[in-house]
């Protein structure tokens, strides 16, 4: 039996930490992608196949044609996670620091509402927002809507939509990033004189970052992605990638648009990452504590 | 004291650790990364199989009937793949009692294409799919048909055949019926709320009436609203060429760039128009009947120009396992007694001759109800479906999707 | 100054309160319509109240079916993400190696692509090597795309942890083995429980990867889809509001068992260690910091 140094059996750790779930990528995520890479890359039609002839032209077609919902599918979800943040900060505060003995049953009830179906939710929320149910009166009587306005089949039900799909992926790891904060930190600071506000500002704040990284990402990208909300929610003129991409898989039947436009979105979700990854300072963060 | 051989083990392992710095720099990363990135996409493009396969190869002439046997094999292990809530279940339950056999129902069909994209790879390389029976709508049955993905049906087996309705006797995708029977029909014409329009509509063009700017719906499938837009310009849908199909579809289009439209929708037009968010819809029969039912002020229309007839068919896949049993599934709906059950529940059109007089008598409300059951002026303007060739289709799926922005 | 952290505080309960009522509001119009007496088979006009939907919840069994598979893939799909990604984050987190930096952005991937495309390109994977599509195939697919979330939420937790707690218990002769059970475990579990919650809520929610991968398995989302067709039958609000309830149920139970170990804990040693998580322990440095700004 191999008697292995402690060095040795240290540094296999992170490979026998890694190795189950990196496999479990690999075999069910990268090699199913890597063959999309190749159908992206295909030409033909439903009828007479496709065949691998590295037509990168797709590519350039892709983002010329569909530039425009490229476009609205990060701002929407670009907006849609400032929401999440500003909503679920206070909201993560509260449940990091003040809920006690209920912190978990909270955070159980952040989650909840995805037990119900998707389905049932955006209908709730049409009949809510129906243009003549109370909501709508109440926005037209503040002024906030003309007299003939409406809140659904818009940008803002869209968005709106997104956020509220999107909120417990931004409230957990906000939460989880809060609760391990050492409150003798913010205890000291305070003792130092600074005031609330700024043992915020100074203290809590950095020390959150990790959460609202982490947070914003996974609101953000799969956001980006998303295509039921501009589906059930808005007009044509709200459409986002995701609905280019399903239309073309599905119904169109036209797999290399389809594999490319995913690719792009991809890779601009990964150049994204590591350009806020880079604004956060998240690598020196880790480096400093 | 380790063996010689575990500290050569060893000293090796360690070299493969500890060689390089820790934290390697990212330089030397993505060049390795990009190296493994390469190397993985040969590795799929390999078990790829560089292609996917078409759908001609195996190009059926549906023009001339098609003689098959199948004689009397085991029902048992019957599949059936339908849409939900489609079908009554007691009559199913009285199918498996009398022919002492527990028909495998799976309600997985919720969308034409999203099914096939599902099936797709295996019906291409002739591989079973594990279904004997599917329900598609006729543009899918009428790919299905013509890339010959249907088993023939043995109409021996079919006796009760003869019921079918006589407009549905033949079709342009099948016209022997050899591949398909009807299992029920739809109508695709005109929702609306005569207290918001404030007058009764009669013309698919009252979905252009600027009177009703922003507050009409129309479905995204082109073969509905392109194909009534169509109708209400005069053309017989049924027998149109991709020009003019692309001609209703620009209709629509200028309608809405003016605004005129307020959404493109799948079913999710009910929700507006029962809450008064639209006032004119392309829209099922099926689904004003439910709708009705607790807003009697909606009506529903077969415009005067006309309307499409939309039939879900029940299919055998090529291969299945049971085809006698299928058939004689089939066979079992086709009796007028069953087939107005299921008509009782579903509320869509029954193709079977006989289920109305059955209703008469014990449901006359649903045997009265034009939705269900249109009398014969209005069976004379309803149309199916054009049969377009696949690159037609194509062309007109992909400039609906430019209108509706997918 | 006490006066403005009592304002803060209120202002703080009350955005929260805000939050969560948000939260909650579709559910209560879910809840609500369980009641309507619907005359078709549309649910979205009220008609009145009935109870007639709650007489017979479970009759019919393709939607109990479909419900308890849902489950069954959620729990199965949350023990082996919640497993994996743990292990993963912990692996990204504390130790540098090989191939760390490229493996950072490839967790990040599954999130990104489009679900369409993810959940095609696996079923062509499945049926090129013969696997049959059905409940299995449904797990590894949720599995694939929740251990990113589970990675993601768990780094979080470990990025800037304190670790001179676990090398002060590995200098004090705990093995390895012994103190990532006792003491780097609990001191994620926070992260590992929000992670768990999650993944199981996306599990339970999936409807695009799942459809392709299903086979004829039923899940719940793969129902109600199905179903808006024909109108989403109330039996599914029910069904809907009996699983919130249950889990509530379920929760409330574990704060009881909770506060009821933590009570034994402190009667059996004297007052003093606290056995669990529980409110005194985390707000006495709260307290204290009020009392000295108090003073």
């Amino acid at each position: 039996m191999l008697r292995l140094s402690l060095r040795t059996r240290r540094t296999l750790l992170p490979y026998l930490f890694l190795g189950p779930g990196l496999l479990w990528l690999i075999v069910f995520f990268a090699i199913p992608l890597v063959n999309q890479l190749g159908v992206s890359l295909m030409t033909g039609n439903p009828e007479q196949g496709y065949t691998l002839q590295w037509h990168w032209a797709t590519y350039s077609h892709a983002i010329s044609d569909y530039g425009t919902q490229f476009g609205r599918s990060v701002l929407y979800a670009g907006a849609a996670t400032i929401l999440d943040l500003v909503i679920a900060f206070p909201l993560a505060y509260f449940i990091a620091y003040k809920a006690g003995r209920f912190k978990n049953f909270m955070l159980l009830l952040v989650v909840l509402p995805f037990f119900t179906s998707y389905v049932l939710r955006t209908v709730s929320w049409q009949l809510i927002l129906n243009d003549n149910g109370w909501v709508v009166h109440r926005f037209q009587d503040l002024g906030l809507l003309s007299s003939d306005g409406r809140l659904l089949a818009t940008t803002g039900a869209v968005i709106a939509g997104i956020t509220y799909n999107f909120l417990p992926f931004m409230a957990l790891p906000l939460y989880v990033s809060l609760e391990k904060i050492d409150r003798r930190l913010i205890e000291a600071a305070t003792d130092l004189y600074a005031s609330r506000t700024t043992a915020f500002r100074k203290v809590t704040l950095p020390l959150a970052l990790p959460g609202i990284f982490a947070g914003s990402l996974l609101t953000f990208i799969p956001a980006c992605g998303d295509f039921i909300n501009a589906a059930l929610l808005g007009t044509p003129n709200q459409y986002m990638i995701g609905n280019v991409i399903q239309s073309k898989f599905i119904n169109i039947l036209d797999y290399p648009t389809a594999a490319a436009l995913s690719f792009i979105l991809m890779a601009a979700i990964l150049v994204g990452i590591l350009i806020y990854g880079r604004l956060l300072g998240t690598k020196s963060l880790r480096e400093a504590v | 004291m380790p063996e010689p051989r575990d500290a050569d083990v060893e000293r090796a392992l360690e070299r493969l650790l500890f060689e390089g710095p820790r934290g390697v720099n990212r330089r030397r990363f993505l060049g390795r990364g990009g190296a493994a990135a390469l190397g993985l996409t040969a590795l799929g493009s390999a078990l790829a199989g560089c292609s996917i396969e078409g759908e001609a190869q195996n190009r059926v002439n549906v023009s001339k009937p098609v003689e098959v046997n199948h004689p009397k094999a085991s029902m048992a292990g019957l599949v059936w793949s339908n849409w939900p809530l489609y079908i009554d279940k007691h009559s199913l339950k009285q199918f498996d009692k009398r022919y002492g056999v527990n028909v495998k129902y799976v309600e997985e069909i919720n969308d034409n294409f999203e099914f096939f994209g599902k099936v797709r790879q295996q019906l291409a390389q002739g591989q079973d799919i594990g279904r004997d029976i599917v329900t598609l709508t006729d543009y899918m049955a009428s790919r299905w048909v013509r890339d010959g993905y249907c088993t023939p049906l043995d109409k021996k087996n079919i006796p009760n055949a003869k019921n079918l309705v006589s407009n549905l006797r033949s079709i342009n995708y099948d016209p022997h019926r050899t591949y398909t029977m009807p299992w029920q029909s739809g109508g695709t014409g005109i929702g609306y709320n005569p207290k918001k329009t404030g007058r009764k509509l009669e013309s698919v063009n009252d979905l252009f009436d600027p009177a009703f700017k922003g507050r009409v719906t129309m479905l995204s499938e082109p073969y509905d609203t392109a194909c009534l837009v169509l109708l209400g310009m005069g053309i017989d849908a049924s027998t149109a060429k991709i020009d003019d199909i692309l001609k209703a579809i620009d209709k629509i289009s200028k309608a809405k760039d003016d605004g005129q439209i307020r959404r493109f929708t799948g079913n999710d037009y009910t929700t507006d128009l029962a809450k008064g968010n639209v006032w004119v819809c392309v829209a099922y029969s099926g689904d004003l009947v439910q709708l009705q039912a607790d807003n009697p002020d909606l009506e529903f229309i077969y415009p005067k120009e006309g309307a499409m007839l939309w039939t879900d068919n029940l299919m055998m896949p090529k291969p299945t396992a049971h085809p006698y049993g299928a058939e004689v599934l089939m066979n079992y709906y086709y009796e007028p007694e069953v087939a107005a059950k299921v008509a009782a529940y579903v509320n869509y059109i029954s193709p079977v001759d006989g289920a109305k007089e059955v209703l008469l008598k014990t449901d006359p409300d649903i045997a009265n109800n034009p939705l269900i059951f249109p009398p014969d002026d209005v069976r004379k303007r309803l149309y199916p479906y054009p049969a377009l060739n696949p690159t037609d289709e194509r062309a007109m799926q992909s400039a609906m999707a430019n209108v509706t922005g997918a | 100054m006490l006066r403005n952290d009592r304002v803060r505080n209120g202002m703080l309960g009350v955005w929260s309160t805000l939050a969560l009522l948000y939260l909650f509001i579709p559910i209560f119009i879910v809840i609500l319509y369980s009641f309507n007496d619907n005359k078709g088979r549309f649910n979205f006009t009220w008609q009145g109240f009935t109870f007639k939907h709650w007489a017979h919840p479970f009759a019919n069994s393709d939607l109990t079916t479909a419900l308890t598979n849902s489950l069954i893939i959620a729990l199965a799909t949350t023990i082996i993400a919640v497993a994996l990604g743990t292990f993963m984050a912990l692996a990204l987190v504390r130790y540098g190696f090989r191939g760390k930096g490229v493996t950072d952005m490839f967790v990040f991937l599954p999130l990104a692509t489009p679900e369409v495309v993810l959940g095609a390109a696996l079923l062509g994977m499945f049926l090129t090597a013969h696997i049959d599509t059905g409940m299995v195939t449904i797990i590894i697919a949720h599995v694939m795309f929740t251990v990113s979330y589970v990675v993601v939420t768990v780094r979080a937790r470990l990025e800037g942890m304190d670790r001179h707690i676990e090398e002060a218990a590995m200098d004090l002769g705990a093995a390895e083995w012994t103190t990532f059970r006792k003491v780097t475990l609990p001191m994620i579990a926070p992260g590992v429980a929000a992670a768990a919650l999650l993944a199981a809520a996306i599990s339970v929610d999936d409807y695009v990867v799942t459809s392709f991968n299903a086979g004829s398995t039923q899940t719940f989302p793969l129902y109600i889809f199905g179903a808006t067709r024909q109108g989403v039958p109330a039996e599914v609000n029910v069904l809907a509001t009996m699983l919130l309830l249950a889990v509530l149920v379920l929760m409330g139970l574990n704060v009881l068992l909770q506060r009821h170990l933590a009570r034994r804990d402190r009667i059996a040693t004297g007052g003093g260690f606290d056995g669990g998580p529980d409110a005194d322990e985390e707000e006495a440095p709260f307290e204290l910091a009020e009392a000295t700004a108090r003073g």
